[in-house]
């Protein structure tokens, strides 16, 4: 156990504070960011185009400002963050000794592409010169930008991502280490879905890695991507950004499966842009990660454009989860369905904040999102807030949340029919979560998940803690 | 146990913000009594820092549920689960705590 004060926290009289302390962001900047300092002295490690330098700079100042003001209400304040201290995490100029990471889908599938990072630096890349027979650019996102300038500088951190979103978007724009670049050229199809693997290896270290993918007019892809880190102690910071670009007609299938140690702060920005009858299929699955907050865009930009959006939420111990999601209906016809799914354990906590947008133009729209959440524990916490923004007349927008613990009667029903506890429990949790699965056509991700969900459960602890339970009441 | 603060570092009506094995707390003195309760509302899962202290209860700031300090239990709606409490000894002129 370890005890620490927040030294800069003074004593305050009663009356003073009822209303009137100071933030602790304010009174001590260092802990929620970085400052002058270690940004000068992470571009000195840089080797890089001066037009990346001269965008970083930019961002450094918005985050400059942005790191002064109070975080949106709305979206943080049943986040607590702070235990959070940024001064423990510094980005690294290199990748160090290469160490063999544990990725739950880079070790069951054939990819047609696969880059991994370590550490916020591209290790290995492969399966890019077969896919540039095609046009298509499969690589590292640094190294992409500088060769084809002309055509990715319109689109990274200026189409779905912008640097002064919110604080996080800031703070990576002005200090991502790297990341990955898929850019599929108009008609073509990316066979073989492609893989990301982004792993930290050593303690301390932010890693600001990015995802820039953009599928052009008619064509398709899939690609799925993995965070990991290489052991279960030391800890990490990861501010993430992922733009996905849909153009018209286009078809993205985008997985991220965040799996993190639980001593890893993530903070992600992620937003896709979907055009004329495009289609973007994204996946979210969060199992690490101590604290996390995603902030998720669903841009649908033109007409009939659709979204399908699944979430896929594993809480134990004290971990603490935190999305919001929005749902943004800019033109006619447009369609969305979110669908999330949370089970949580022990003491953990997920928050989920969602909402659907609709603009004026976007008549007909058809939007739904549901947020259900299967409580294990007692101490366990769960906040589900959907939301309705309308500003059109002729649409069809549906949304709702539950939250609710495992139906004692359910099992007592299995058991009566001789199944055992444990495997009534297991059945039950797969249940919850097979709607979520069924919605994944892609077999590697539902059979990935299906492992990793019961290997998590620890379904023999988890009967015997319910099994206790159950004597108590009675 | 471990030390969270010393007995000279408040005085009575004070508190301060600590983190005791990472759970975000506040150590609360009124007169010679010394309370260690968790730094979160039991309602709407955040910080009461600010919270008024009326007699032996603080006072969350956004939706005035109030916790009482010696047992956590929450005293008025709109909360109705109590907060964490720690264990408290004062000893070596300073104040240890533990859940």
């Amino acid at each position: 156990m370890c005890v620490w004060l927040i030294a800069v926290e003074e004593c305050i009289d009663v009356e003073e504070m009822n209303g009137k302390a100071m933030s602790l962001a304010a009174k001590h900047p260092g802990r929620i960011g970085f400052d002058i300092e270690v940004f000068e002295q992470f571009l000195s490690g840089r080797r890089e185009a001066d037009w990346i330098t001269a965008a970083r700079r930019d961002a450094f100042e918005k985050y400059t400002q942005l790191l002064a003001q109070e975080l949106p209400a709305e979206e943080f304040k049943r986040l607590d963050l702070r235990p959070f201290n940024a001064e423990l995490f510094r980005p690294v100029s290199d990748s160090g000794e290469l160490e063999a990471v544990s990725a739950l889908l880079g070790e069951t599938s054939d990819y047609g592409g696969r880059i991994v990072h370590q550490d916020g630096h591209a290790v290995e890349v492969s399966g890019s010169d077969q896919l540039a027979e095609k046009g298509i650019l499969f690589g590292e996102l640094q190294a992409m930008l500088e060769q084809h300038r002309e055509l990715l500088e319109p689109f990274f951190m200026r189409r779905a991502v912008s640097p002064d979103a919110d604080r996080f978007s800031a703070w990576h724009a002005a200090f991502w280490t790297g990341g990955t670049l898929l850019y599929v050229p108009r008609n073509v199809e990316v066979e073989l879905p492609l893989h990301s693997l982004i792993t930290s290896t050593r303690n301390g270290v932010a890693d600001f890695s990015h995802t820039l993918i953009i599928v052009d007019e008619g064509a398709r892809a899939t690609l799925l991507e993995e965070t990991a880190s290489a052991d279960a102690d030391s800890a990490g910071l990861h501010v993430g950004c992922v733009e996905l670009i849909v153009e018209r007609d286009a078809q993205l299938r985008y997985v991220q499966l965040q799996n993190w140690n639980q001593k890893t702060w993530h903070f992600a920005h992620q937003a896709g842009v979907v055009e004329n009858n495009g289609t973007l299929q994204w996946t979210v699955v969060g199992l690490g990660s101590r604290v996390s907050h995603i902030h998720q865009d669903i841009n649908l930009a033109g007409r009939a454009s659709s979204a399908e959006v699944n979430g896929v939420t594993f809480t134990s111990d004290r971990q603490k989860l935190s999305y919001y999601t929005q749902q943004h209906h800019q033109q006619q016809g447009t369609r969305s369905d979110l669908l999330y799914r949370e089970v949580l354990r022990d003491e953990s906590r997920v928050i989920w904040r969602g909402m659907i947008k609709v603009d004026i133009p976007a008549q007909q729209t058809d939007g739904y999102q549901r947020s259900d959440a299967l409580m294990l524990s007692e101490e366990a916490r769960c906040d589900s807030i959907p939301g309705l923004e309308i500003e059109a007349d002729d649409v069809r927008c549906t949304h709702g949340s539950t939250t609710g613990r495992v139906d004692q009667d359910q099992i007592l029903y299995c058991m009566s029919r001789g199944i055992t506890r444990n495997e009534a429990m297991h059945m039950i949790v797969e249940g919850f979560f097979q709607e979520v699965y069924d919605r994944i056509p892609i077999p590697v991700v539902r059979d990935t998940l299906s492992q990793t969900v019961q290997k998590k459960l620890g379904i023999e602890t988890l009967a015997a803690d319910v099994m206790s339970a159950d004597d108590e009441e009675f | 146990m471990e030390r969270v603060i010393g007995t000279d570092e408040l005085q009575s009506g004070e508190r301060r913000s600590v983190f005791i094995d990472e759970i975000p707390a506040l150590v609360i003195r009124i007169e010679d009594q010394w309370f260690v309760v968790e730094d979160v509302c039991s309602h709407d899962g955040q910080p009461m820092t600010d919270g008024e202290l009326i007699d032996c209860s603080l006072v969350c700031p956004r939706h005035s549920a109030r916790f009482d300090l010696k047992t956590g239990k929450a005293l008025c709606m709109p909360a109705t689960e109590a907060i964490r409490v720690f264990k408290v000894e004062v000893r070596d002129n300073a104040v240890w705590a533990a859940l």
